[in-house]
């Protein structure tokens, strides 16, 4: 790696953002509204540069905070979704089997000698997400999300620490690939497990909360722009009271967010027991929670100016 | 603490002129390895590392309130949300000087748990811990497990070995309640024995086998390469077996107190030998396997039992089941796995809580074994309010108040459906 290459990739990117205001204000330009906390731990994400780990619970905007990121930055986002059982090859590269038998066949029927090289050269191997974002040619670092990471078995979270450490990684028939800009870390965690902690000491860590009512109104505001205002801070309210709830799955902000413009789309201007029982489907997904909440009274939702 | 909490890194009168936020670049490092140290004496994981970071971070963005200074240091060294508390009460007795520096007593990493015993707030569990003798010693006990034939990989998949040498006979039929406090300490030895493994599952990544029933197309084109492109060896492969995720919930409250120690003990066994979550509960759950993991038993359940707040108090299992599910079991820990429960079943709440918890735990279980250490009682009727209701939902019901009964937990637990 060379060191200048490295340091200008980090010049591009802190011209781009000098300190914690500006981001917070790009981020809001890309309609991302982050508060103090998220956005001093993302600013560390790129500045350090350090892996940085969201945990948070479902729909509070763990993947929308990296793709924010990348779109404040004008670059791209990979992104690898975790699963069980998920392996090196599915992440990294593979070489083109079908395609260096098919060379091969070609090279015996036909006239032209057929080197080694050329066999694991760059036309037979197949870029897998993690490569694409060592590989990349900048001008700015990718940014690079590994999403639901504790769905991956713990091995494949070791292979990931040891390749983030290293910015760098070998394949036996090319040689070691190190990053010019290595890519910007996010991760993030649903904490169905817990993450290894080897892991943990080597990432930044941000807890996610859910936004004050004030805050979630205008992130639902920003993304259903139809939707009027008073409305927004309606659903806001209620979403916050069914957190407070005893429900199974308590909504996110996307839950926020599809509710109001389910809403939007009827026409209602204020939140009331009718609309709320007609689209109570897009913010409780559990029969249970449902019942719980019809029993409780709709109206209870829809009392605008509770708290 | 080597930081003056006096003189905070943002109101102290400048010593430099460079730095206009009033820290000199000298005093960056040195103020971030004190604030690790006081971090990592508060119990908090923490290495030099995150103290170099912490500077790093400092020099990078200053930061120009308290609020800012904050979020640099909870970035930094906290790595987890159950640590967010104690490291609240750190930056507060460092940067603010507020909090009594005798630190976080509730937290489950802090060390100090041995002084919370000698308070007395673990009366039962805790106490043989400390002094008691050490068992082995003038005891052979390596002829005991009846284990030593090799495994054969498509042997049944639970291994259930019971230790019979003479001398611990008695204790094998013995009531756990009715054990005397080294009596506990020898059952620990033994239940050591007891192999708790839960049934396989077929995962979905498969590894290379010479008989699996998939043909691996990928590797057999690799290998055919050598043989001038014709598929000579085929390469198959097989879904990789893997042991199911095992979840203890124990009853801790005043009725079971008698059988709480034997069964902290068998926790213990299950997250070491069957990587098991173990919760306990009263009152509230709590989430033990942190504190359970650890190759020393008697500080590991010293550990817990610190961790625990709810000693014998009421039970509320219906409550416990609830925030299990909502908190645990539907995020993925009880998806597909063996449930244990161990309680006797007396409820103060409402039996119907028990009835719907459990429902909802079966629909993401994949057996639910209950064990009732009162089922061996002559007069015993499941008429318990609680337990009545949990036990249409029960895959099994079985007693584990005597070391022999408990071999009957550990075949439930590796029993399939």
């Amino acid at each position: 790696m060379s060191a200048g290459a490295r340091r200008g990739a980090e010049a591009a990117v802190r011209e781009r953002i000098p300190d914690v205001e500006t981001l917070v204000r790009r981020l809001g330009e890309t309609d991302y509204l982050a508060d103090e906390g998220l956005a001093t731990a993302l600013f560390f994400a790129i500045g350090l540069p350090q892996p940085l780990l969201l945990e948070g619970e479902a729909g509070v905007g763990k993947t929308e905070a990296a793709k924010a990121l990348a779109a404040l930055l004008d670059t791209p986002l990979i992104r690898v979704q975790c699963y069980e059982g998920i392996d090196a090859s599915e992440v990294l590269y593979e070489w083109n089997y079908p395609r260096q038998l098919l060379r091969i066949r070609l090279a015996e029927t036909g006239s032209d000698a057929l080197a080694e090289e050329e066999l694991f050269g760059d036309d037979y191997l197949i870029r897998r997400p993690l490569l694409r974002a060592i590989e990349h040619p900048g001008p700015r670092p990718v940014v690079l999300l590994i999403d639901e990471l504790d769905r991956a078995d713990d091995d494949f979270e070791a292979f990931l620490l040891e390749l983030l450490a290293e910015a760098s990684l070998t394949i036996p028939e090319l040689g070691t690939i190190t990053a010019t800009h290595p890519p910007i870390v996010i991760l993030t965690s649903n904490r169905t497990r817990d993450l290894h902690d080897a892991l943990k000491r080597r990432c930044l860590y941000h807890w996610i909360d859910y936004p004050s009512a004030e805050r979630e109104a205008e992130i639902v505001r920003r993304r259903v722009p139809t939707a009027p205002a008073a409305l927004a801070a309606d659903v806001a309210a209620a979403v916050r009271r069914l957190r407070g709830e005893e429900v199974q799955k308590a909504p996110g902000i996307a839950e926020a967010i599809d509710w109001v413009a389910a809403l939007a789309l009827l026409g209602v201007q204020r939140l009331d027991a009718d609309a709320a029982g007609r689209t109570l489907g897009t913010v409780l997904k559990y029969r249970e929670d449902q019942e719980l909440v019809r029993e409780r009274g709709l109206e209870h939702l829809a009392v605008g100016d509770g708290d | 603490m080597a930081t003056e909490p006096s003189r905070g890194p943002l109101s102290g009168p400048s010593a430099s002129a460079d730095r206009p936020d009033g820290l000199a670049a000298t005093e960056v490092p040195a103020l971030a390895a004190a604030f690790g140290r006081a971090v990592h004496d508060a119990g908090l994981p923490c290495s030099p590392e995150h103290s170099v970071r912490f500077a790093q971070a400092l020099a990078l963005a200053r930061p120009s309130n308290r609020n800012r200074l904050y979020w640099t240091a909870r970035t930094v060294f906290v790595s987890s949300r159950e640590h967010v508390t104690a490291f609240d009460r750190v930056f507060a007795m460092v940067f603010d000087g507020l909090v009594d520096p005798s630190g976080p007593r509730g937290d489950r990493t802090a060390p100090p748990f041995e002084h919370a015993e000698r308070r007395g707030r673990a009366p039962q569990p805790g106490a043989p811990a400390m002094d008691g003798p050490q068992p082995e010693s003038d005891r052979p006990g390596d002829g005991l497990s009846a284990g030593n034939e090799t495994p054969d990989p498509d042997a049944p998949e639970r291994l259930t070995a019971m230790p019979v040498a003479n001398a611990d006979e008695r204790l094998v039929h013995k009531d756990f309640g009715a054990l005397a406090p080294e009596e506990l300490l020898e059952l620990a030895r033994l239940m050591r024995s007891l192999e708790v493994a839960t049934p396989l599952r077929r995962t979905r990544r498969a590894r290379r086998h010479r008989h699996g029933e998939r043909l691996d197309v990928r590797a057999t084109l690799r290998h055919s390469r050598r043989t001038g492109g014709d598929p000579v060896r085929r390469v198959r492969r097989r879904r990789r077996l893997e042991r199911r995720p095992l979840v203890v919930l124990c009853d801790i409250s005043g009725s079971m107190e008698p059988y709480a120690r034997a069964f902290l003990q068998f926790l213990h066994g299950a997250v070491a030998a069957a990587d098991a979550e173990a919760f306990v509960f009263a009152t509230r759950l709590t989430r033990l396997t942190v504190a359970l993991r650890g190759a020393q038993p008697q500080l590991a359940i010293s550990r817990a039992a610190a961790a625990t707040p709810d000693w014998s108090g009421g039970t509320r299992i219906g409550l416990a089941l609830q925030h299990f599910n909502d908190r645990h079991g539907r995020r993925g820990m009880a998806r597909g796995a063996v449930v244990v429960i161990v309680s006797d079943g007396w409820e103060r709440g409402d039996p119907e809580l028990v009835a719907r918890e459990m429902q909802r735990l079966r629909r993401l279980a994949y057996r639910i074994v209950w064990v009732n250490p009162r089922k061996a009682a002559r007069d015993f009727v499941p008429r318990a309010g609680g337990m009545a209701a949990a036990l249409p939902s029960c895959d099994a019901f079985v007693g584990g108040n005597t070391l022999a009964a408990l071999s009957e937990v550990v075949d439930e637990i590796g029993a399939r459906r």
